[in-house]
């Protein structure tokens, strides 16, 4: 009877001791909201003396809710709303833990809308090995935005004040989101990235971001990389027409100018395609396929719309005007950097792998070298709710 | 089948108590008037409310008899109009030796009042008294009558607090058990409706009832809930919730095996679905069983109205109850464990707002917790008047003064507000949400959503594992009951439920319809 109660006992403590044992965890990792510091902005770029250089764009959370409802606020003075933190170091690693010898609380880079790359520091240094940092650690956010800064450092793209947002690197996101609507960047995510970094047959393209007077930022253009080193641009146009090649565009507004008159085509869908076309165990041409299907947004010229001839026409144009702008980022991405970014070589990887096999170290070369058709299939969908312009005879 | 159904086979230490708390007389009904009124002096010393009073009667004053009864208890009208005028009046022209009988012509043809019955043992002589009956001895008889002319008592049927409907009927149950069980009868008038009687309580003798639909109840519950009732074995029962401990299945769970209600109209629906009703005199709150954790979020009125607003109203119910148990766990494993998952807009507010408090969530959590919970407590106990004022001066301290003296955060505030409101919508479950409320802050707070996770899945098995009178707690969910899932989280039209809960019954016979309803209940 008593050896039974005392095995009843021993059943009982076991789990109880099993409990227990969850608690030696102590609170591990248990990191109070009000203890670390919400970043913002990653900003990365390369001192002179070939060190890292790290900046950080720190939200002040009481100060941002203070300005919005102007109570609560401590002390005299309105507390800005964010600070911009810069440290050096041998690697990013070493920068972010090196930092808090100057600033209170631990980086939390979950939080990171944007990562800004400095021009510099990608001329000389392997784009895989700067961003080794991002996709080693568990904190930062896969799907943070990266940039690359053109004509300023990212500190300084960083350190502006615009009345837009109270946090700078939200309104930076927030620009970057509106063009990638308009074409003309590259939405480029770190997941993105690391997912180009592992394939050799598509080269990375990442958006750019310049600075636009003092309170402003403008994200428009790609920066274009072979081997891990940044080579060079597209300007906005190149990029809308290497977009509309990879299949990237959301929308877009084309403007469309005929000896009559000015129009502007809004892209309502695309579809982008690109193959290569392969003779004799060779790659013998590069195709890129578009459908595009468009609205007219705007119409300043005489005569109407409603008639089936001169859409025919505008259709023309409008599949002209895109054919310009792919065949000029074809140019700059064969002629010029000689980069497949837009990632025919994948195709080839797929579909030829056997010849990929061969030619996976030099492709580059023989992409620039191969000839590009492209075809294009645009239709004007509707336009507009009136047939003509509204002073015209109709 | 009868495996199903736990035997208790605890062994109860009997409570040894002094020889002067016993009340035990024996024998029978002595046969002299003056031998009685010996007995009921002593037995009732120091009594002040106990009266009897000796009425000579017949033509000679030779025919003694004596009525004995507490007085208040009596309706003393009635007393005298059915049962002392009558004597003086039909008695007052007898001699003592003239009829075979006294005793049996007031019995028979004297006594107005229809409630009589024959004692023959002082005890129960006494039994009847302290229960307020009127006793009327005759002299030279070794029996008594014990007549009930009982005053009507406690208060008037109204509706209860507890249980307030927006539909529905309003009666509630009182304290009286011969009230509480005409309200059952009123709505369900049918004989097969059985109300059995037993005395629980060795000082109070409480009147305890079980009550069921006979062809519709399981026997095998039934049976069962005779045992156990039987099986109580104390002083005093005040309260249906004392029986309640005496008879649930899982005497140590946090969560409820036994059902109450004060409602007339909720009680008869469960009767109705198969379910066994227990009154106990004294109070209004009724026990029902086999409660499961489903009729946690069942209300009356849910009937009532189109099952649409039913089910929507049970589902967020259910929500309300995962919210009172693990919102603050889950708002101490964000803000401490779990940033990656806050959009970052919120985030900012969720730091802003951490900014400056000087304790950590979790220990901010159980103060404002703590700080809850004995404001409800002060604001029950209080005087409604001053209860009023508490919940002023609660809201304003917990509320703002609390975050403008940086003590808390103004987010903690809302998320305690939040599942203080979801604890009150399952009113069963308050007390068991109260206590899990910590557990599982605790565990956020060592483990994050891991730790939630972590208890909720102990919690879970633990309901999976409960019985309420041999019926799985979660039925109709484990074991999974598809039929009964009618009347479960999502509720069907009324017109469409043709069928009883089948999990009640164990038989095979789970469908019945509608159509053979009268029949079940005949045959049975």
């Amino acid at each position: 009877m008593f050896r039974k109660e005392g095995k009843k006992t021993t059943i009982a403590v076991i789990p109880l001791m099993l409990v227990f044992s969850l608690l030696l965890t102590g609170c591990w990792s248990n990191r109070d909201l009000a203890d670390i510091n919400i970043v913002a902005g990653l900003g990365l770029d390369r001192t002179k003396d070939g060190k890292v250089k790290l900046t950080v764009q720190v939200v002040e959370p009481s100060a941002i809710l203070s300005g919005s409802s102007s109570t609560n606020s401590i002390g005299g003075g309105q507390p800005k709303p964010v600070f911009v933190e810069s440290f050096e170091g041998e690697t990013v690693f070493e920068a972010t833990v090196n930092m808090l010898s100057v600033v209170d609380k631990k980086m939390y880079l979950n939080t990171a809308q944007v990562l800004i790359l400095g021009e510099n520091l990608l001329m000389h240094e392997n784009l895989e090995e700067v961003l080794d940092f991002f996709h080693r650690d568990h904190e930062p956010d896969y799907e943070m935005n990266i940039l690359v800064a053109k004509g300023s450092t990212p500190e300084e793209i960083l350190e502006i004040e615009t009345d837009m947002d109270s946090i700078p690197a939200v309104y930076i996101n927030e620009t970057v989101e509106n063009t990638i609507l308009r074409g003309t960047v590259k939405k480029t995510m770190l997941i993105d990235l690391i997912k180009i970094m592992g394939s050799s047959g598509i080269q990375p393209a990442v958006g750019q971001v310049t600075k636009a007077g003092e309170r402003k930022v403008k994200a428009e253009g790609t920066a274009v990389f072979r081997d891990g080193k940044l080579v060079g641009w597209l300007d906005p146009e190149e990029t809308r027409g290497y977009l509309f090649a990879t299949d990237k565009i959301k929308s877009a507004v084309i403007s469309v100018t005929t000896d009559k008159s000015k129009l502007a085509m809004e892209i309502i869908r695309a579809k982008g395609k690109i193959k290569v076309d392969f003779e004799n165990n060779e790659p013998s041409a590069l195709i890129v396929e578009v459908k595009a299907e468009a609205n007219i947004g705007e119409y300043r010229g005489k005569g109407t719309l409603g008639m089936p001839e001169s859409l025919q026409v505008l259709k023309k144009t409008l599949e002209e005007e895109i054919k310009k702008e792919i065949t000029a980022a074809m140019e700059k991405a064969q002629r010029v950097y000689s980069s497949d970014i837009f990632g025919f070589g994948e195709y080839l990887h797929k579909y030829h792998p056997e010849y990929w096999k061969g030619v996976e170290n030099n492709w580059n070369d023989i992409f620039s070298d191969l000839p590009v058709f492209i075809r294009l299939d645009a239709n004007i969908m509707r336009t507009g709710i009136i047939k003509s312009p509204a002073g015209g005879s109709g | 089948m009868s495996g199903r159904i736990r035997k208790r086979t605890r062994k109860r230490i009997l409570l040894t108590e002094p020889e002067s708390l016993k009340y035990e007389i024996h024998g029978s009904i002595p046969g002299s008037v003056d031998a009685v009124k010996e007995q009921l002096n002593d037995i009732f010393s120091c009594c002040s409310d106990f009266i009897y009073r000796e009425i000579m009667s017949g033509k000679d004053g030779q025919i003694r008899i004596l009525v004995a009864y507490f007085n208040g208890f009596v309706d003393k009208r009635a007393l005298n109009q059915d049962v002392v005028s009558p004597i003086l009046k039909f008695l007052s022209e007898t001699k003592l030796h003239e009829v075979s009988s006294i005793y049996e012509r007031i019995r028979k043809s004297i006594v107005a009042d229809n409630e009589i019955t024959e004692v023959y043992e002082m005890q129960k002589a006494v039994d009847a008294i302290v229960s307020g009956e009127v006793i009327l001895f005759t002299d030279g008889e070794n029996r008594a009558l014990a007549i009930g002319v009982k005053a009507p008592q406690g208060r008037q049927v109204e509706e209860p607090d507890t249980e307030i409907s927006m539909r529905g009927p309003r009666e509630g149950f009182v304290e009286d058990l011969l009230t509480n069980t005409t309200l059952i009868r009123k709505r369900i008038k049918n004989p097969n409706l059985k109300i059995e009687m037993m005395q629980i309580g060795r000082q109070t003798k409480t009147d305890v009832c079980i009550c069921y639909i006979k062809g519709i109840a399981n026997e095998e519950i039934v049976n069962e809930v005779r045992e156990r009732l039987k099986k109580i074995d104390t002083d005093a029962i005040l309260d249906t919730g004392i029986i309640e401990q005496y008879i649930s299945d899982s005497r140590l769970s946090l969560f409820p095996t036994v059902g109450n209600t004060e409602k007339c109209d909720r009680l008869a629906g469960k009767l109705l679905e198969g379910r066994v009703a227990i009154l106990c005199d004294g109070t209004s709150y009724v026990l029902t069983v086999p409660y499961l954790f489903v009729e946690t979020i069942q209300t009356a009125d849910d009937y009532y109205d189109h099952a649409y607003f039913a089910t929507f109203m049970r589902l967020l119910r259910l929500v309300a109850l995962l919210l009172s148990n693990m919102l603050p766990g889950m708002y101490v494993a964000l803000v401490g464990f779990h940033h990656s998952v806050i959009p970052f807009r919120l985030m900012i507010t969720l730091a802003a707002s951490r900014q400056g408090v000087p304790f950590p969530p979790v220990a901010e959590a159980i103060l404002m917790l703590l700080a809850f919970e004995l404001m409800r407590e002060a604001g029950v106990r209080m005087p409604r008047p001053i209860g009023q004022a508490l919940s002023i001066v609660g809201a304003i301290v917990l509320g703002e003064a609390s975050v403008a003296a940086g003590i808390a955060s103004n987010l903690m505030v809302i998320i305690i507000s939040i599942t203080a409101i979801c604890s009150f919508v399952v009113p069963s479950l308050v007390r068991a949400s109260m206590l899990l409320r910590f557990v599982f802050l605790l565990a956020a707070n060592f483990l994050g959503f891991l730790g939630i996770a972590l208890v909720a899945v102990v919690v879970f098995a633990h309901l999976c594992r409960i019985r309420s009178f041999g019926i799985p707690y979660m039925a109709p969910f484990s074991p999974l009951t598809l039929p009964d899932l009618k009347d479960s989280f999502v509720m069907v039209p009324i017109w469409s439920m043709i069928t009883r809960p089948g999990i009640l019954r164990q038989e095979k016979s789970d469908g019945i319809k509608g159509t053979k309803r009268q029949e079940v209940s005949k045959g049975s």
